[in-house]
């Protein structure tokens, strides 16, 4: 391993962690806020969504930065064995997802008041 | 003399053996004792794997016995078949059945069975846990259908909400044995999947490196991960509930302080992902189906894998969807809601791939693959009826009605069902040796996608006509009879296509055309070895260099030498490449799970009728693991 790949050989895999641990901080802060929303409204859970939604896309962009060379022929590809760009692609889908459903929690935070039973 | 050196002149291995030599040398090693004796003490994957195959069919035979009954008291307005006791009892029975003691136990039995074969190794981890695991489901199974027996089966539904199964409303044992029967299942899944998680992180071939996994074995490992994950909420939920009626602890008695929607939050908090960790194993067994009948590799592979992935962490965050009708903010149940709706999206990516596989490929249509097409088009219909049940309001309208039920069976028989009756037809000849009949296969698809669709579609209509789930019975000028009729009549069509499946299983496994090792020229390395495979698997453990090997390196694989041949030995590798780390001893065959078992369930039963069961019911228990675990001086204790 030359010292450049064991630089980044740590990061490759972050977005497959910071897309779902950003989600999963997100929904259960919110889920435990909303209660209390109604008698003392405040835009915490809005933030929150934009911090979150941030993270999980920076998730994406670190795993981004490690995917290495171009994409190989379908059968070259199937043949596996590289796990750093495998484990990376993982981490591009991932952030996006979870960022995806993040967004989604955000939309409800903006449109449904919190004193709606 | 080095340690490697002394380590060489101490064991025999397999490279310095001829190949017959080394088959009768293996085969020595890893059989299983003869005689009934023998069978019980069996740590063999394979042979734990059948036996737990068998048993959950057995299970789904008698649930869905339950089902027609429930179909044939439905068939009409005001049929007295079933009195509303019995009525309760059964539905009760039906939905603790097929969720627990065969839909999550017959995924896992097939990952038993055939995951350490699909990463080349030589039996599962923890083989004696293995073991442990299926005497204590049978025994769970066993527990709670001796109970129906004797009226005492469980009348509080499979969810078994309290107050209604609390002692004030729900005096005698019924709501006990419901509670224990989900320790014993819950025990025993949880084992599983602690052995699927080692055996897929620590024992893959040498070069099966992550993004070379099969996707079946990508799926119950994220299962296996759900498993671990959702089952001690369960667990906890129904140990509380037993403490409330055993000893009075008011976890769910609101006069004392307790609260009922507690039991809400814990049973969805796994009750959700449990529809995850029956779905998820399916979809890998339809890429499994789909590769091969396409005779291509799947398409998507990582995009599959991250769907995967994706699905299982979601699964976490759906359930309060099931708890929209119970006054929570509707704040609050928006943020359920979106996480419920984007939860199709991996689902909708991995049939994109499929689909593009199929496209690209040369299909054949044989009948593991028309059990996938049903799959397609029942589970997109379930999917469909779903997202419009994460909507609160829609939910509202139509909570415990029958569009409910509807909806369910398509998602829990069209995603997890027909994918499962698929891969029994495509691993039948791997297991046998032999192929199931391919003319009864296709009568047996038709029968059960035309029966299934005849039973289950009419009740998206009840469901919306207002028909309530279980109830009894209906009166006649609510008008809900010809749809039930007819929805009855498809439940017997469905329940045919079983019978038909057994007809051509037991016809098979004498008279069946001999399948040879590969007879699908599928890619993956269970198909490497004989059929059905050999104690010890494999003779010499592969050296995987491609996703597909078998379609990459034919009948040739290259292999790996250097095990002993003179006790049991499994090659452990590392996570990510799947390099080799070392040799590990691998347990031999041992009556002592099966008493531990047996210790196990003398303790668990009687904790329902007195807590002085901790007292008089924990010794065995540590006297069966003593017995387990002291060394006995045999070759596997060695270092």
């Amino acid at each position: 391993m030359n010292p450049s790949s064991a630089y980044k050989t740590p990061l490759y895999w972050l977005g497959v962690a910071l897309g779902p641990a950003a989600w999963a901080v997100n929904l259960q802060t919110i889920y435990a806020i909303t209660p209390h929303a109604c008698a003392r409204p405040t835009p915490a859970t809005i933030i929150l969504s934009i911090v979150m939604a941030l993270i999980a896309i920076s998730g994406t962009l670190i795993s981004l930065g490690a995917i290495r060379g171009d994409a190989p022929e379908e059968w070259t590809e199937a043949q596996g064995g590289r796990v750093q760009n495998f484990m990376a692609w993982l981490g591009v889908g991932s952030g996006i997802i979870f960022a995806l459903v993040i967004l989604n929690q955000l939309a409800a935070a903006l449109m449904i008041s919190p004193c709606l039973r | 003399m080095s340690d490697l050196a002394r380590d060489a002149a101490r064991h025999l291995r397999d490279n310095q053996l001829e190949q017959s030599e080394l088959a009768a040398l293996l085969l020595r090693i890893w059989h299983t004792p003869s005689g009934w004796l023998g069978s019980l003490t069996s740590v063999d994957h394979k042979v734990i794997g059948k036996r737990y195959i068998l048993t959950a069919f057995a299970f789904l035979i008698l649930g869905g016995l339950l089902a027609v009954l429930m179909r044939l008291q439905l068939a009409g307005a005001e049929r007295k078949l079933l009195s509303p006791d019995l009525y309760n009892q059964v539905f009760t029975m039906h939905g603790s059945t097929m969720m627990f003691l065969f839909a999550v136990p017959v995924m896992e039995a097939f990952a038993v069975y055939f995951v350490p074969l699909m990463v080349g190794t030589r039996n599962i981890a923890f083989p004696r846990l293995n073991a442990f695991s299926y005497w204590i489901f049978l025994f769970g199974g066993c527990f709670l259908w001796i109970a129906f027996l004797f009226n005492v089966g469980p009348d509080v539904g499979w969810f078994a909400y309290v107050p209604l199964s609390s002692l004030q409303y729900n005096p005698g044992k019924r709501a006990d044995v419901w509670a224990q029967m989900i320790t014993f299942t819950e025990v025993a899944a949880l084992a599983v999947a602690v052995e699927i998680v080692v055996t897929v992180f620590k024992q893959r071939a040498v070069g099966m490196t992550l993004d070379r996994i099969p996707v079946f074995v990508w799926a119950m490992l994220v299962t296996s991960f759900l498993v671990l994950l959702a089952m001690p909420s369960i667990m906890v939920a129904s140990t509380t509930l037993i403490l409330d009626r055993l000893v009075n602890t008011h976890f769910y008695d609101t006069a004392s302080g307790g609260n009922v929607l507690l039991w809400q939050h814990l049973f969805w908090f796994f009750g959700h992902p449990e529809v995850y960790i029956i779905f998820i194993p399916g979809t890998g067994m339809v890429s499994m189906i789909i590769a091969t009948f396409a005779g291509r590799p799947v398409v998507g592979y990582t995009i599959i894998v991250l769907s995967l992935i994706a699905t299982g962490f979601l699964s976490f965050g759906l359930w309060v969807h099931h708890m929209f009708v119970t006054g929570l903010p509707q704040l609050g149940a928006s943020m359920f809601t979106a996480s419920s709706m984007l939860i199709a999206v991996p689902s909708g990516l991995q049939i994109f791939c499929w689909l593009a596989t199929l496209w690209d490929g040369r299909p054949v249509y044989r009948t593991p693959l028309l059990f996938v097409l049903g799959f397609f088009a029942i589970f997109v219909l379930g999917g469909l009826s779903g997202v419009m049940v994460a909507s609160v309001p829609i939910d509202m309208q139509v909570h415990d009605t029958y569009f409910v039920v509807a909806h369910f069976h398509y998602v829990l028989i069209g995603g997890a069902v027909f994918p499962l009756v698929g891969a029994v037809y495509y691993w039948f000849p791997k297991i046998t040796g032999r192929m199931l009949n391919e003319t009864l296969g296709r009568w047996n698809f038709w029968l059960a996608f035309i029966g299934f669709n005849v039973a289950f579609f009419p009740m998206h209509i009840l469901g919306l006509m207002g028909m309530p789930r279980r109830v009894y019975t209906y009166t006649p000028e609510l008008g809900w009879d010809h749809l039930n009729f007819l929805s009855s009549a498809g439940a017997l069509v469905f329940a045919a296509s079983f019978a038909l499946l057994i007809a051509n299983v037991v016809l098979s496994l004498n008279r069946g055309e001999r399948a040879g090792d590969n007879p699908w020229d599928a890619s993956t390395l269970e198909w490497a070895t004989s059929s059905p495979p050999p104690p010890y698997n494999f003779s010499r453990i592969p050296l995987v260099t491609h996703r597909d090997p078998l379609w990459a390196e034919g009948v040739n694989l290259p292999v790996v030498a250097g095990l002993s041949v003179e006790r049991r030995e499994v090659l452990l590798s590392s996570i990510a490449d799947a390099e080799p780390h070392t040799r590990e001893a691998s347990p031999e065959p041992s009556i002592w799970p099966l008493l531990t078992a047996i210790a196990t369930t003398t303790f668990f039963v009687g904790s329902i009728f007195t807590p002085w069961a901790a007292v008089w019911g924990t010794p065995p228990i540590a006297i069966a693991l003593i017995g387990w675990f002291w060394p006995t001086g045999s070759k596997e204790d060695e270092e």
